[in-house]
């Protein structure tokens, strides 16, 4: 962690430092103004080659491969790819239910704790992060920049949000889709208590805007073990609608309207390109955090 | 529903024990705030329906629990077949048992009768249903007698078949004295009977006083009638109708006449009975055929010893449904004289009652009438004379006192009116004044089945409604008519006594009222009749129904006849023969008991109306129980309703897979 940054409670020194060698790859070409470790979809004079093309009239002709000319008696220009630098939006759902946590950490701090890692991660690769928080709509919007200024500002906006409102985020999604212009790897940090078909149209609206999305779905160990035992009264975290109810009685049907839920959202997910992670809070965010970066630099290899 | 310990039943209240705890764990919620609101919502309304269903079936499974434990531990009880009929423990419980010949009717299966049958189901009821104190009012007696246990009755010989009728009013009454001398508390009555119709007299007037009484008793009276009303269609019964003694020229013979009745269903289909004949040991046997429902047979002649002038006997036929009517009882000696004494004011009236009462209907009977004034009645030897025949002004002071002593002792009286009456009274009657019409006044009915006008053994009617009444004399008090004429004026009517007969004859032979001489037949057959009557009571070979002669007593009584189990003090109930110093004795049961008219339900229903009443129908040898205690099924129940409970209350198979995944 750089000095700039300062200690923060939600940023664990030994975990950095251990995820600080596993880098953080976008699975899609990116678009940057400085050169980096990512592939860009320009093409140009670079490091790496790419491919041969046909010359065409009006092509530079200081691009042209002699050698192949001298082989082929034909005209090739030979293509190089231009790397460039990550551009990390971090979504944070911050509404009133994440706000919840059964097991001593809510839904909010443990996003807090990826969120910032991640952020950390990126800055550090020389990326540009920008953090989003948003709940009825865009809450806190930092545009992804490069500097240890932005970083130090998105984590003390990371460090301040609280869980608050209802949801909104498949509309936000759609507006982030319009507002972020570059390509970007879009990360998205939520609880998605929000029916799959309608972030079905949010995921694909990024994917149309050439953003690279990765999903950390955070479910509590309680709301996927419905395992009350006495009379209860669920109060909506976000609505205030009550709700009184036998356990026994309504458990099975639960978990059955929730593996409803998940195979439909994995389905969504599937379908929309989403590297999608589904997280219990009580899993640690280090190995999280490092099957994702493990996964996203598989991913490229494979590109 | 009737309960051994129905105090257990003021708990019943706890059946709503899981309705409350269902309410007070609703107000014992936790509230917790939940993110996962979405699929609780959707749980929810699937478990609008089923769910809901499933927790009330629960909570009514956990009520039916607690109801049936209640139920059980309240010790339920039920009869056989027909529901629930006993009530809680009494402190007095009364047993009116029926011992009349027709509670001797046996089942085919076990043998038993329905008394048999009776006693053993009564004990085993009383005794589950337990009292503070048991009473037997048998139907002879009908003394309260206290039992030590309800036990006593299968072994108690006054509990035993008698040949005695019953008098159920009587021994309602004897019921009714008990519990109010006695102060009883709660009382339970527990009659036994076949529901005869002789037996219980439905339409005589002491039920609706008794209804009313019982009714008075502040802590109530339950009646519970254990009835055996079925009675078997093939069931014949044999009578002795008359003995008597004849001479011939080879010594003697015994005219035993018999009358062989089948109780209903058998139609016309021709039977041979045979029927043995026993004469002082001597046994013969002759075959008669029975068709029809009733056949009578005349004078079967049984030679004798010609120095045999005196003796019992019996017939008896194969035994089948009811033994109690298989055998009947004879005792014959020469017959008394038949005096009687006539005292008459009008000297026409007097010969044709003296002629009526002085010819004798058979060879060798001696019939004698004397004719005296009310002065002389003191002299006359009253124990043996049959019948006083009064044409007079009714009888006051001495006269009437001896009067009334000759009818208690069983004496006939028949009364006729003199032309001026008088305003005397006698056995609650009085005469009217004289009625005269222009034409003689027709007779509109008589009672042709019974008494003084009934038929002739061949069954030709009394010419009664050819008779003249020129003139009448009215008749006041409460009687029965058995003549009437035409405008409802009684012709002969009998007043009520305790013993005896008393008629009054509304005119007198005499010409100038009717023609009652002239046409003597039927003054002829009234007399002869009354006097026939009044011979059996003083004649030293006596026929008597059982339970008759109670007010003689019987302690003198030696019994003749063989095979009887039955205790010498009840002698006067059992059918048997018997000698008492110098008489003869027969005794049986009455012709009523072979006339087989059962109750009808509605009707048994309407004489126990307003009272807490409540019968059980059995069967002749049913060995089941009358009542059972039934607290087993409840704690089955019981035992039912928690393992639903327990399945409904199992969570699905599945979930907890299902929440893993």
């Amino acid at each position: 962690m750089s000095a700039e940054s300062g200690p923060r409670s939600f940023l664990d020194v030994g975990v950095l430092s251990r995820l600080a060698a596993m880098p953080l790859f976008a699975r899609r070409p990116m678009q940057g103004n400085v050169s980096g470790r990512h592939a860009s979809p320009h093409r140009g004079a670079s490091v790496e080659f790419a491919e041969y093309r046909k010359y065409v009239p009006g092509d530079d002709l200081r691009r042209l491969d002699w050698r192949a000319y001298g082989r082929s008696d034909r005209f090739y220009v030979k293509e190089f790819e231009a790397d460039t630098n990550l551009r990390c939006c971090l979504v944070l759902d911050t509404s009133g239910s994440m706000g919840f946590g059964s097991t001593g950490v809510t839904k909010i701090e443990y996003a807090r704790r990826v969120a910032g890692t991640l952020a950390y991660l990126a800055s550090q690769q020389g990326d540009a992060v920008g953090l989003a928080c948003v709940a009825g709509g865009v809450v806190q919007n930092l545009p992804p920049k490069r500097n240890a200024a932005h970083l130090r500002l998105a984590l003390d906006i990371l460090e301040r949000t609280q869980p608050r409102g209802e949801t909104q985020l498949a509309a936000v999604l759609h507006e982030l889709a319009e507002t972020v212009r570059q390509r970007a790897l879009i990360v998205i940090l939520s609880d998605l208590f929000i029916e799959p078909s309608i972030l079905r149209s949010s995921f694909q609206h990024l994917r149309f805007r050439h953003h690279d999305v990765a999903v950390f779905h955070l479910l509590d160990p309680q709301e996927l073990a419905f395992n009350f035992r006495r009379p209860m009264r669920f109060l909506d975290m976000e609505g205030g609608a009550a709700i009184f109810a036998e356990p026994n009685d309504i458990a099975d049907r639960y978990d059955r309207a929730l593996q409803q839920y998940l195979v439909d959202l994995r389905q969504v997910m599937l379908e929309s390109g989403v590297d999608y992670q589904r997280v219990s809070i009580d899993e640690s965010y280090e190995q999280v955090l490092a099957r994702f970066l493990v996964g996203r630099a598989q991913a490229k290899g494979l590109r | 529903m009737s309960f051994l310990q129905p105090w257990l039943l003021l708990g019943l209240p706890l059946v709503a024990l899981p309705l409350i705890i269902h309410l007070i764990n609703q107000r014992r919620f936790q509230t917790i705030h939940w993110a996962a609101m979405m699929f609780l919502l959707a749980a929810h309304r699937m478990a609008r329906g089923y769910s809901r269903l499933r927790q009330w079936l629960i909570m009514l499974f956990r009520m039916l629990a607690i109801a049936g434990l209640l139920f059980a531990a309240s010790r339920p009880l039920a009869s056989g077949w027909l529901g629930l009929a006993a009530g809680g423990k009494a402190d007095t419980t009364i047993i009116l048992l029926d011992r009349s010949p027709s509670m001797q009717e046996r089942s085919a299966g076990t043998g038993d009768s329905k008394l048999e049958t009776g006693r053993k189901q009564l004990v085993q009821t009383l005794e589950t249903l337990g009292s503070g104190r048991w009473v037997l009012i048998e139907s002879t007696t009908r003394e309260p007698r206290e039992l030590e246990a309800p036990a006593a009755l299968l072994d108690l010989p006054e509990a035993g078949p008698a040949s005695a009728p019953a008098d159920l009013p009587l021994m309602l009454q004897s019921a009714y004295d008990y519990i109010a001398a006695n102060r009883a508390g709660r009382t339970e009555v527990w009659i036994c009977s076949d529901l005869r119709d002789n037996d219980w007299t439905p339409e005589s007037g002491r039920w609706s006083t008794l209804r009313d009484a019982f009714l008075e008793f502040p802590q109530g009276v339950r009646f519970h009638l254990l009835a055996y009303p079925q009675t078997a269609p093939t069931n014949v019964s044999i009578r002795v109708t008359d003995v008597r003694r004849e001479i011939t020229l080879e010594g003697a013979d015994l005219l035993v006449s018999l009358r062989l009745a089948r109780q209903g269903g058998a139609g016309d289909e021709k039977t041979t009975v045979p029927v043995q004949f026993e004469i002082e040991g001597a046994r013969s046997v002759a075959s008669f055929e029975l068709t029809g429902s009733l056949i009578e047979f005349k004078d079967h002649r049984i030679p004798l010893d010609r120095t045999r002038e005196r003796g019992w006997g019996r017939v008896s036929i194969p035994a089948d449904a009811n033994p109690a009517d298989d055998d009947f009882y004879f005792v014959f000696d020469n017959p008394p004289p038949r005096r009687t004494v006539v005292v008459a004011d009008d000297p026409q009236a007097v010969h044709p009652l003296e002629l009526a009462a002085s010819i004798a209907p058979e060879r060798g009977m001696e019939c004698t009438a004397e004719v005296v004034v009310e002065d002389q009645l003191s002299t006359v030897a009253w124990d043996q004379i049959s019948l006083l025949l009064w044409q007079a002004p009714l009888p006051t002071g001495e006269a009437a006192e001896l009067v009334r002593a000759f009818v208690d002792r069983g004496g006939q009286v028949i009364f006729l009116p003199t032309q001026n009456p008088g305003e005397g009274e006698l056995f609650g009657m009085r005469w009217q004044t004289w009625t005269t019409g222009r034409e003689p006044v027709p007779v509109e009915n008589w009672r042709s089945d019974a008494d003084v006008l009934a038929r002739t053994l061949s069954g030709a009617a009394l010419p009664v409604g050819q008779l003249e009444i020129r003139q009448y004399c009215g008749l006041s008090g409460e009687c029965t008519p058995l003549a009437t004429l035409q405008g409802g004026a009684p012709l002969l009517a009998r007043a009520p006594t305790r013993r005896g007969a008393v008629y009054f004859w509304a005119t007198t032979p005499s010409a100038r009222d009717s023609s009652l001489a002239t046409e003597g037949v039927v003054l002829y057959a009234c007399v002869q009749r009354a006097l026939a009557a009044g011979a059996a009571v003083i004649g030293k070979a006596r026929q008597i129904d059982a339970g008759g002669a109670i007010e003689e007593g019987t302690t003198d009584w030696i019994r003749l006849s063989e095979n009887s189990e039955s205790l010498s003090t009840e002698a006067g109930f059992q059918r048997g023969a018997y000698s008492s110093r110098d008489r003869l004795l027969a005794v049986n049961r009455p012709s009523a008991e072979d006339e087989g008219r059962v109750l009808a339900d509605a009707r048994v229903g309407t004489l126990f109306r307003g009272l807490e009443f409540a019968r059980v129908d059995g069967q002749a040898g049913d060995a089941n129980s009358l009542i059972q205690e039934i607290w087993r099924i409840f704690l089955l129940s019981m035992l039912l309703a928690l393992l639903v409970e327990a399945a409904l209350c199992l969570p699905r198979i599945g979930r907890t897979a299902g929440a893993a995944a």
